[in-house]
């Protein structure tokens, strides 16, 4: 089993990506309380564009994300790889 | 339903580990005013929302949280 997710390359990679979800989550929660604001509907679309590609990228390289069908997997099944967010702060 | 991501909202990387912060901290987060008290709090008040911002608003910070 391979323990690539804790390699410097996907460090980074997942430090972008928390950066860009932090700006959809905090987007997402200003515009259910502002649903016409056009503007920052259009940049909460940029962010998610940039976060799935973002995502796939990490994904086809250092295993899923996340599970129940969100992320696909290369066999063996790559959930299971170490660490877990709780074991090395990932 | 709820989706778990394999990756922290913020990473924590401990340089010296603190027992006392610790529980602090545990505290924080599944003590009685924690984290969790509170977006189980937010997910029932959400049925109770007489307007669409308040249900995706509440509905949102509860599973944030």
């Amino acid at each position: 089993m391979n323990h690539t997710r804790t390699d410097n390359a996907g460090k980074e990679l997942l430090d972008q990506i928390r950066a860009i979800e932090f700006m959809t989550v905090d987007l997402n929660l200003y515009l259910d309380t502002h649903p016409n604001d056009c503007r920052a509907m259009n940049e909460y679309n940029c962010y998610v564009r940039q976060l799935q590609a973002l995502k796939r990228e990490y994904e086809m390289q250092y295993g899923p994300l996340a599970n129940f069908g969100n992320a696909m997997s290369t066999c063996p099944w790559r959930w299971i790889e170490e660490p877990w967010p709780w074991e090395e702060g990932i | 339903m709820w989706i778990y991501e394999k990756k922290l909202e913020y990473p924590v990387r401990i340089k010296n580990p603190n027992p006392k912060m610790a529980k602090y901290i545990i505290t924080q987060y599944g003590g009685p005013d924690g984290e969790l008290a509170a977006s189980l709090r937010y997910l029932s008040q959400r049925y109770h929302m007489p307007i669409p911002e308040a249900k995706a608003v509440l509905n949102d910070i509860g599973t944030e949280e």
